[in-house]
């Protein structure tokens, strides 16, 4: 990371002096990920997973769910379950390229963007920009798995698959004491408290998806880490069960969605769905410790919406960015991702059988309309159990509108200027200084005193009372 | 005149909530949208009008004869979203023409706004509704129930929203024991700010619903038994305006067994809005016929007139 900065500042300081346009970014690579569903442990150890990303695409009533791994333990600990609606065949559920969510992560990250003031001697000012680094999406992870046994508890295997590195087992439930003896049993440590929770799934008659390694074939496979797990299926549901993910869980967590869509916003249903503060001019030293900025941004945000709701960080069509933070992925990487809607590819794994669908009253399955559009929406939900009692429900809107998580850093001019123009200029520089110190303190909750020792403000500016009152309406 | 009627207080409150919300939260609602459907909803009306009456348009131009339309396109404006101002323009336009078009006698059955809603999601590709935009913070369920209360007080139908809420509360309620939820499930389901905003203003429209109390009452049980089907188990976030846009043609069969007279907003006592046209008109006839402009009759004429509009 440190690395990658030095790098950064170099070249950023080439770019000043010869005052060229020139666009580039890097990724901030999130430390650790985690699924949205349970974690089941063999060890005693305490539990929490914080931070979870999926990526779900979804087209009618066919969606396509990835969950990232990034499991950090040793991987026959590791063990997940997740409720699903239907029960999924083998060719539903595959491993995604580890590579994928990571490349989403970067395309959608809020942003940081410089522009440069021109010399005030000249007329005409015109922008350079360099865009820097998107934050990391505040990550850990830990959780653990055991081996698993058939016994009659009410609890049916209704599928067993090899898929990838993954041995997975689709389980059907009578009775949530029955669920969670069998997998006492079978060696996974179910967390105190989760019966309860198990049982509203169950009377919804959801199956459970759950997962374990495989070691041989994961030391075979030659991955270092754990692969995305996949799963299309046919259901009008469209929601992530997060209940069961906060059995374990001691404190906030955090989950980012990525959903696809080839209609346009998707937005929460049973909360609300807020943009994150954005567009605002902060100073230049945040450039340095943008991940910081951004943690105590969405932290202040988060408190301010008194913790309960979901927050759009990005929402845009994927074939283009403005600024990009990185490359729109290419209908490969998006197929990847799931989309299964584009021109010309076909997705074998909607089966669509009503047999083996609860919930599903549907026709004979439909061809699945293809389009070329795929539209981002990209939601931040920091949650807990108080504050988010039900699981995230979707759904899929024609909101075209484009919204990024984008912060400004306004480099003032310093080359010579000597005419009374640059005079001028440089009594407004200190106006607007202080400015972007209020600015930040208010997003970040920071102390403005130490801001602007950071800036090197010398000396008080006052900021006329409709400034201040347009800083607070955002303007 | 203003305040009088309890419509006023509805334009009042409906327009404090868009206020509200377009301040404190941050909708995608953009005031050209809301002025188109404003627009169009007046004009709907004040043409639509003139044409089903045969009457002068130029002669209707009082505030009472928009305040119904107003009504509707405030309703559209806090829970229609669209990403084109045709869409919207459409909605208004659709949502008045039901009035006129959906009709038995003197009394329309479809609510103005819900039709326009379901129309505009129906037909455009690029209307939704967002149930989850209120949040669920407390006091705006209190500023609902108050400013509903206050509404439905004046007239007269806070049974349909108790009718509505008790059961629709009482069947998640039973949901929510047998899936084995904790309670705090329940209320966040149930402390739903759009929920509310239907329950108050929409599903209590005493002009398209029954007219006797216990066939409002069946009415609202009915709509509360869909709502709940279609959201838990079709899974539809727009559940509460598909029920009432399915059952809003029962108000007719709810009439027929259960009759009692038809709400009128401005208490004159006349038998049918209808046979009331037919007697204007014909008075009308008599005034030009006998030319004595003034006469305390007609003065009372015209008022019955103004009324009429208002009905309408």
């Amino acid at each position: 990371m440190n690395k990658f900065r030095y790098l950064f500042q170099n070249l950023f300081k080439s770019l000043v002096s010869s005052i060229l346009a020139i666009v580039f970014f890097f990724l901030f690579t999130p430390g650790a990920w985690a699924f949205c569903g349970f974690y089941v442990s063999k060890a005693d150890s305490k539990l929490y997973n914080k931070a979870s990303q999926v990526i779900l695409a979804r087209s009618g009533d066919r969606t396509v769910l990835t969950m990232a791994n990034d499991f950090q333990g040793d991987v026959k600990d590791f063990a997940m379950v997740v409720p699903v609606p239907t029960v999924l065949e083998k060719d539903q559920i595959k491993v995604a390229p580890p590579k994928i969510v990571e490349r989403l992560d970067g395309f959608s990250a809020p942003r940081l963007v410089e522009y440069f003031d021109s010399n005030p001697c000249e007329e005409n000012r015109y922008e350079d920009k360099v865009f820097a680094p998107p934050p990391a999406p505040v990550a850990e992870s830990s959780a653990r798995r055991r081996g698993a046994r058939e016994r009659d508890l009410g609890v049916t295997i209704e599928a067993r698959y090899n898929v990838g590195e993954y041995e997975i087992l689709i389980l059907s439930a009578k009775e949530s004491n029955g669920l969670e003896t069998w997998l006492n049993r079978n060696g996974y440590k179910i967390p105190r408290g989760a019966s309860n929770l198990l049982k509203p799934y169950i009377r919804q008659k959801m199956k459970f998806f759950v997962a374990k390694v495989n070691l041989d074939k994961f030391e075979t496979s030659g991955y270092q880490n754990l692969r995305p797990l996949q799963m299309s299926y046919t259901s009008p549901r469209f929601m992530l069960p997060i209940r069961l993910g906060m059995v374990n869980a001691t404190s906030e967590q955090d989950l980012l969605v990525y959903i696809l869509s080839p209609k346009g916003q998707t937005e929460v249903t049973n909360y609300r769905t807020v943009k994150v503060p954005s567009n605002n001019n902060i100073p230049l030293f945040v450039k340095n410790e943008f991940g910081d900025f951004y943690k105590s941004m969405f932290q202040t945000a988060y408190t301010k919406e008194d913790k309960k709701v979901a927050f759009l960080e990005y929402a845009w069509d994927m074939s283009n960015c403005d600024p990009c933070s990185a490359e729109p992925l290419n209908p490969e990487e998006l197929k990847e991702a799931g989309v299964f809607w584009l021109n010309g590819e076909q997705n074998p794994s909607f089966p669509g059988n009503p047999s083996i669908a609860p919930n599903n009253r549907r026709r004979p399955p439909r061809p699945i309309p293809t389009s070329d559009r795929v539209f981002i929406s990209r939601l931040h939900v920091r949650y807990t159990r108080d504050k988010f009692p039900e699981d995230l429900m979707f759904q899929e809107t024609s909101n075209q509108e484009l919204f990024q998580g984008r912060y400004i850093l306004q480099h003032p001019f310093t080359g010579e200027a000597t005419c009374p123009a640059a005079k001028e200029y440089k009594n407004s520089l200190r106006k607007r200084f202080e400015q972007e110190a209020q600015t930040l303190a208010k997003l970040t909750n920071w102390n403005i005193q130490e801001i602007r020792k950071k800036m090197k403000i010398t000396g008080q500016v006052s900021i006329s009372w409709w400034q201040n009152v347009a800083s607070w309406i955002g303007f | 005149m203003v305040f009088k009627d309890a419509r006023d207080y509805q334009i009042l409150f409906l327009s404090m909530f868009l206020v509200l919300g377009i301040v404190t939260r941050d909708w995608s609602l953009r005031p050209l949208f809301i002025v188109v459907t404003i627009l169009s909803c007046l004009l709907t009306q004040w043409l639509l009008f003139a044409l089903t009456t045969k009457s002068s348009p130029f002669a209707l131009s009082s505030f009472s004869f928009f305040r119904s339309p107003l009504i509707t396109s405030l309703g559209l404006s806090l829970l229609l979203r669209a990403d084109h101002w045709t869409t919207m323009a459409i909605a208004g336009f659709v949502a008045v023409g039901s009035k006129f078009v959906f009709r038995v006698e003197d009394k329309h059955f479809f609510n103005p706004a819900n039709f326009g809603i379901i129309s505009a999601l129906v037909i455009a590709p690029d209307a939704w509704v967002s149930p989850g935009q209120w949040g669920e913070e407390w006091w705006y369920g209190l500023l609902f129930a108050g400013a509903g209360g206050l509404i439905l007080k004046k007239v007269g139908r806070w049974d349909t929203t108790v009718a509505f809420l008790f059961s629709y509360g009482g069947l998640e309620a039973i949901r929510n024991i047998w899936l084995g939820w904790t309670w705090d499930v329940y209320c966040h389901r149930l402390m739903s700010g759009s929920l509310l905003l239907f329950a108050l203003f929409m599903v209590t429209d005493p002009r398209s619903i029954p007219n006797a109390r216990v066939g409002r009452i069946v009415w609202a049980v009915a709509i509360a038994i869909l709502t709940f089907v279609l959201r838990n188990y079709f899974f539809l976030p727009t559940a509460v305006f598909w029920a009432l846009f399915t059952l809003a043609p029962l108000t007719m069969l709810m009439d027929i067994i259960w009759s009692a007279p038809t709400f009128k907003w401005a208490g004159l006592d006349m038998p049918s809005l209808q046979l009331q046209t037919q007697n204007l008109f014909h008075a009308k006839a008599q005034r030009q016929a006998s030319d004595v402009g003034g006469s305390p009759d007609l003065r009372q004429l015209a008022h019955k007139e103004e009324v009429l509009h208002e009905q309408v």
